[in-house]
């Protein structure tokens, strides 16, 4: 940011990158003696990244995670003994049951919003949404706070089952659109990541290099952290450029395809699990839809089934690759649905007692914490909201969640003030 | 030999500057108090400070400037043969007083005020087209004020200056937020739930005084209309807590500006409140508007943090920072780097009762402004930024870099020549403004945020890769590389070149470079005249007004 940098401000953020240079990004131009390679392998190695999915349209805790069979609100769904023991969930999930040990189950949720946007807002910020103030997504805040400004994967990748892929510079509000989120329609590359057809590599090459001269000339008396930047944005092209298989699903073998299943939502989770090796911070996947005020319990056998096998496929890859236990994983909605049934089989929305599955790096793998009563109309045990899960995500990333930005100088705590972490399902 | 005589003759005039003794000030041009104040801020000036900018280097700054975009190459080159002693004054001149001018700064104006947020209530061609007609008449900035600050959105004709509120939703904590950063220089958000933490000087009796001009005014969708229009109450009081206060005391006041008396408000009878009584479909009137006087109050010339903040959002604007810096942060523990300085643009500013375009003027005219961005020093070794004895380096605003590689490779003079005898300046801004929103998605900081620079990846493959800039590097009547085609000799194609995109001429060592690219691919010479105006369009040399 140009203001931090030439305000001389002090932008005292968690930042990596922050902590290693005593400066903040390219503000940072001297190198610090701290940033020897080895030490930066180091860092490397403790990379921290997160995946989160999310449910859209509001799926119901009753037929996931928490499940009240034989009641007046349970539905016709039994539920099933999982990998950790004395927790049960629905019988639609019997592939991520098997994962149960290594996830934990927040099921004292009310969030006070039945709102679609506004329970997304609480959902993505830990925030409810206010007026005069934006606060950035959880993935924003990640990008910002684990991100590192050389990975020429953006910070903040969203998977999104259609629509237009881009920037969408609103997600980061005053982090600047750098932690925004990038939008890869259907899992598509991001825009213009192909060289032009009618240019060759070695032509590309070569008109770079006369670029590279100007710049060399140009600099020579007007070098600044600024210039810089700009000039570095074509180096992190390239290697995006290099990257490009990272997008190429036709590389996995068809045998690792079918475990994850050959729709959309499969091939999402794949391409998920193909960012996270390849160093992407933070990847949330869009799974639709799940706003079921018709026909819940058909819907949700659908919805449920699909998301199943994919996202237990992916939790079982990253566990044996070696990355489960820095990568924390969230699977979240808007809301949760009623537990009363309507006179279509369906659920409406429902923010007052839900639940959101949780998993991954700094989480406490089997572990439940808060519960609702027998027919799951109100929380009985544990109640939190959307500032509490906030706090979580941050500490099971290893950050003091009580911290904050300076934006401006003007502090701004990270999570909200009022809440604190889950400490139930912590590790 | 010209550009050194040049370059001595400035420190010269530098120096004698710096010392002179600033007798008669008042019927001493601004422009030379602004290089006054520069010098003396600094004890080293004249060693340190930089020449004055070569002809070229000034005439690509002040395009940019003042139009956003840069100037056609055979403008260029006549202004760099042109021998008149005063060429720099006649040009900005010519500038100022051009349409282009008018459309430019409008859409500087528009950044400023609507922060790129989306369209909600009045449609933005309206809203620019009153801001550009303004400019073109050159509307003082306290009038424009008053009119975007008071407008009701009934009258079509004062309609598109209701932007500012309507599509804030008329929502009364935005509105304080964001007037009290963009009109009065001063980020008082902080101050909705209580005195600000860190500064002193921002109150939570500022924040709600503000407020209480606009707690009564709220969104209505007029049914005759069929348009959001501003309805206001005639009670309701601005109250508020501190959350730092265990008490939870609560106060109240009445509308008035921070440090400003409190606001004489007339007694009305009772049962005669309105003048239209408010019921949920009629838009109410009240006999007394609080609302109505929030522009006459504060858009005023002795309203001391009203004038700073347009003299130094001018500054900023031509200089590249602000005095204050950031531009809604002052207050008196970040004072302004030349705090007399500060002091005697915003006087000036209401002297010349909010003349925009001849402020400018007076910026454009100072040596300050006329420095060149070339450090004898290196970066690092000091901070440079807040001492303006170097030019900064401005990066292109999306705007700005979407007009200039428009003018660079040519799309501009080849719809200027598609266009004939029916060319005027809003022809051409008809042609060319679709072209503009891509650089603003992919360049821009957001909706609602100050323009920041942030080189990121897919900028540069937007410019590497992207279809928009690669198009307009097709061969077509009259631009760039149609131009360059039929230039057979490499070193008029290198002068042409260079003059579109870098508006000077090249030196040795680039004529050779352009020379031996070319004689390397004499067969395939369209593409290689492309690759060759993209390198240039993608450096560090382009991307900044320097």
């Amino acid at each position: 940011m140009l203001c931090s940098y030439s305000c001389g401000s002090s932008d005292h953020t968690l930042s990596r990158r922050g902590f290693l240079g005593g400066a903040l990004g390219f503000g940072a131009l001297v190198l610090d003696p701290m940033m020897r390679p080895a030490f930066a392998r180091e860092l490397q190695q403790q990379q921290k990244r997160v995946l989160m999915i999310w449910l859209n349209g509001g799926s119901s805790q009753l037929e996931t995670w928490d499940p009240k069979p034989g009641t007046d609100t349970g539905g016709p769904f039994q539920t099933i003994a999982t990998s950790a023991p004395g927790v049960h969930i629905s019988e639609l999930l019997p592939y991520t049951a098997k994962q149960m040990h290594r996830l934990a189950l927040v099921r004292g949720l009310n969030t006070a919003e039945d709102d679609h946007g506004k329970g997304s807002v609480i959902m993505h910020t830990g925030r409810r949404q206010e007026p005069a103030m934006k606060w950035p997504h959880l993935g924003s805040v990640c990008a910002k706070l684990l991100g590192d400004r050389d990975n020429p994967l953006p910070g903040y990748i969203h998977i999104t089952p259609r629509g237009n892929g881009g920037v969408n510079s609103e997600d980061a509000a005053f982090l600047g659109p750098r932690y925004a989120s990038v939008s890869l329609s259907d899992g598509h590359a991001p825009a213009n990541l192909d060289r032009p057809t009618n240019l060759s590599t070695n032509d590309d090459q070569r008109r770079h290099e006369l670029r590279i001269h100007a710049d060399r000339r140009f600099l020579r008396s007007r070098r600044t952290a600024m210039t810089e930047a700009y000039t570095q944005s074509y180096e992190q092209a390239e290697q995006l450029m290099r990257k490009r298989d990272l997008f190429a699903l036709d590389k996995e073998p068809p045998a690792v395809v079918d475990r994850y299943g050959r729709h959309d939502f499969g091939r999402h989770c794949l391409m998920a699990r193909r960012l996270l090796e390849g160093g992407a911070t933070f990847v949330k996947v869009s799974h639709s839809n799940y706003d079921t005020h018709h026909e819940n319990f058909d819907f949700h056998i659908e919805q449920v089934g699909e998301f199943d096998r994919p996202f237990a496929t992916l939790v079982e890859d990253l566990h044996e690759r070696g990355l489960l236990s820095s990568t924390l994983i969230l699977v979240a909605s808007e809301f949760g649905r009623t537990p009363k049934i309507n006179r279509n089989y369906g659920r409406d929305h429902w923010s007052r007692a839900w639940s959101v599955a949780l998993g991954g790096c700094g989480i406490k793998g089997g572990s439940v914490s808060g519960k609702t009563n027998a027919n799951g109309t109100v929380v009985a045990d544990g109640q939190v909201h959307g500032g509490h899960l906030f706090h979580t995500y941050l500490k099971a990333l290893g950050f003091d969640s009580k911290k904050n930005f300076y934006i401006d100088q003007r502090p701004i705590p990270i999570a909200d003030p009022k809440a604190s972490p889950i400490a139930e399902v912590l590790a | 030999m010209l550009a050194v005589r040049n370059t001595l003759w400035s420190s010269v005039v530098l120096v004698l500057l710096a010392l002179a003794p600033s007798h008669g000030l008042a019927d001493t041009p601004l422009h030379e108090r602004i290089d006054r104040a520069i010098a003396a801020a600094q004890p080293d000036f004249a060693r340190r400070a930089a020449p004055l900018a070569s002809d070229a280097e000034f005439l690509r700054r002040i395009y940019l400037d003042l139009t956003g975009t840069l100037p056609p190459s055979n403008e260029a080159r006549a202004f760099l043969n042109d021998r008149t002693p005063n060429k720099r004054t006649a040009l900005m001149d010519r500038l100022l007083a051009s349409p282009e001018h008018a459309r430019y700064l409008a859409a500087v104006f528009d950044v400023m005020l609507m922060e790129r947020l989306p369209d909600k209530q009045v449609p933005r061609g309206e809203w620019l087209e009153y801001l550009r007609s303004s400019m073109a008449a050159n509307k003082p900035w306290d009038v424009l004020a008053r009119e975007i600050l008071s407008s009701d959105g009934v009258d079509p004709k004062t309609r598109p200056a209701a932007k500012f509120v309507l599509d804030r939703d008329a929502e009364p904590n935005v509105l304080t937020r964001d007037i009290s950063r963009l009109f009065l220089g001063t980020n008082l958000q902080c101050c909705q739930c209580h005195d600000h933490p860190r500064i002193d000087d921002y109150k939570q009796a500022h924040y709600y005084g503000l407020f209480a001009f606009l707690n009564r005014t709220s969104l209505l969708v007029d049914p005759t209309l069929k348009k959001a229009v501003l309805s206001e109450k005639a009670d309701g009081e601005a109250t508020y807590q501190s959350v730092f206060d265990p008490a939870k005391t609560t106060k109240s006041t009445g509308p008035r500006l921070p440090d400003g008396p409190p606001l004489k408000e007339p007694a009305v009878e009772k049962g005669k409140e309105y003048v239209v009584a408010p019921t949920p479909k009629t838009r109410a009137v009240p006999r007394f508007s609080r609302r109505a006087l929030l522009g006459p109050t504060l858009a005023r010339a002795d309203n001391e943090a009203f004038k700073r903040n347009i003299a130094n959002r001018l500054w900023a604007l031509m200089m590249g920072r602000g005095l204050v810096h950031p531009l809604d942060l002052d207050h008196s523990a970040n004072p302004p780097s030349h705090p007399e300085l500060l002091k005697l643009l915003a006087d000036d500013m209401a002297a010349r009762k909010f003349d925009l375009r001849g402020f400018l003027r007076e910026l454009a005219l100072s040596l300050t402004y006329q420095r060149s961005s070339e450090q004898k020093e290196s970066r690092e070794s000091q901070r440079l930024e807040a001492t303006y004895i170097v030019a900064l380096l401005k990066p292109l605003t999306p705007e700005q870099l979407a007009a200039s590689l428009m003018q660079a490779t040519g799309l501009t003079d080849a719809e200027r020549q598609a266009l004939g005898k029916n060319v005027t300046e809003a022809a051409l801004y008809a042609r060319l403004s679709p072209h503009v929103a891509p650089f603003v998605n992919t360049f821009g900081s957001g909706a609602g945020k100050t323009q920041e620079f942030d080189a990121r990846l897919e900028q540069a493959l937007f410019l590497a890769n992207g279809p928009t800039v690669r198009g307009w590097l097709t061969p077509r009547a009259g631009n760039l590389i149609d131009r360059l085609s039929r230039l057979t000799n490499a070193d008029a194609v290198a002068d042409e070149l260079y003059l579109s995109a870098f508006t000077r001429l090249p030196d040795a060592e680039e004529r050779k470079e352009i020379a031996d690219f070319l004689s390397q691919r004499q067969k395939d010479r369209t593409a290689a005249l492309q690759d060759m105006a993209w390198a240039l369009l993608a450096s560090a040399e382009f991307r900044f007004n320097h």
